[in-house]
């Protein structure tokens, strides 16, 4: 199953229509609703991506971004712990910690994530073979 | 209800984690049973038919959202939607095609497949613009 992941800047670029890379965000999220028409896929975020992008999903505003079936990959208590090795071992930043340990933690081999700074993924990633494109 | 809020009651019944069962008059076509049945017992495709049916059910769904969200985010923001051209090039990178570092090669394939089929998706300009390298190779 291909799996797509949002980091902070995709999550304001799709929120905000007026965001310079609102558009590239969108194309990616047709890409994939094209792809889901003949292969099993999923979006999904970290919920600390949510927290730095300001994605409070009961806000009115996010009524829109709701809609898109992008769910949420929580910071649980195993996640944590390898976000903490993460963090110590490439001094990334806890969102991208997070994202990382969700990464590491799924069982595709079909990982596509849509980041505006795609250094701190690949440190984030480590050996997980992920399609990391640069928003 | 306006379309919007048809959209927000139907994610509203995808999320729900209710584990209550109904028994439904929806009439399935016997074939599709049968297979569905044989999917199960040889192929090991879901725990049974009637989940591998609402694993099916639920996936349509979501993708059926996730179009009329897209839809409705067009008509409110005409400037948001992306081109042909532009979808190509994201499911390039995407696939890790090497057409990903050509969006000229994409734009051309765009404009001319544009012209012949009206309705081609992000996938035929990925293969046309292919074939247009195969034959020029």
């Amino acid at each position: 199953m291909r799996v797509l992941l949002f980091d902070n800047e995709a999550v304001q670029a799709l929120i905000n229509p007026h965001h310079r890379k609102h558009r590239r965000v969108l194309a990616h999220l047709e890409s994939h609703r094209q792809r889901r028409a003949k292969a099993p896929s999923r979006a999904i975020v970290p919920t600390t991506v949510r927290v730095e992008a300001g994605w409070n999903r009961t806000r009115p505003g996010s009524a829109a971004i709701n809609r898109l079936r992008i769910t949420d990959a929580e910071l649980d208590s195993k996640t944590t712990d390898t976000a903490t090795e993460i963090r110590a071992e490439t001094g990334i930043s806890v969102v991208d910690a997070h994202l990382g340990a969700t990464a590491r933690s799924l069982t595709t081999n079909d990982l596509i994530i849509l980041t505006s700074d795609p250094h701190d993924m690949t440190q984030a990633t480590g050996n997980k073979p992920a399609t990391i494109i640069t928003i | 209800m306006n379309d919007l809020e048809i959209l927000d009651q139907i994610n509203k019944l995808l999320d729900d984690d209710d584990p209550a069962t109904v028994n439904t008059s929806m009439r399935l076509p016997r074939n599709l049973r049968d297979a569905a049945t044989l999917a199960v017992d040889h192929l090991g495709t879901a725990a049974s038919a009637t989940m591998l049916t609402a694993e099916a059910l639920r996936y349509s769904l979501e993708t059926a959202v996730m179009e009329a969200t897209l839809q409705a985010h067009y008509q409110q923001h005409p400037h948001a939607r992306p081109t042909l051209a532009e979808t190509a090039l994201a499911m390039a990178e995407q696939d890790g095609s090497p057409l990903a570092t050509q969006p000229a090669k994409i734009n051309q394939a765009a404009q001319e497949i544009a012209v012949r089929f009206p309705h081609a998706d992000a996938e035929a300009v990925l293969i046309w613009a292919e074939a247009r390298e195969t034959m020029s190779a």
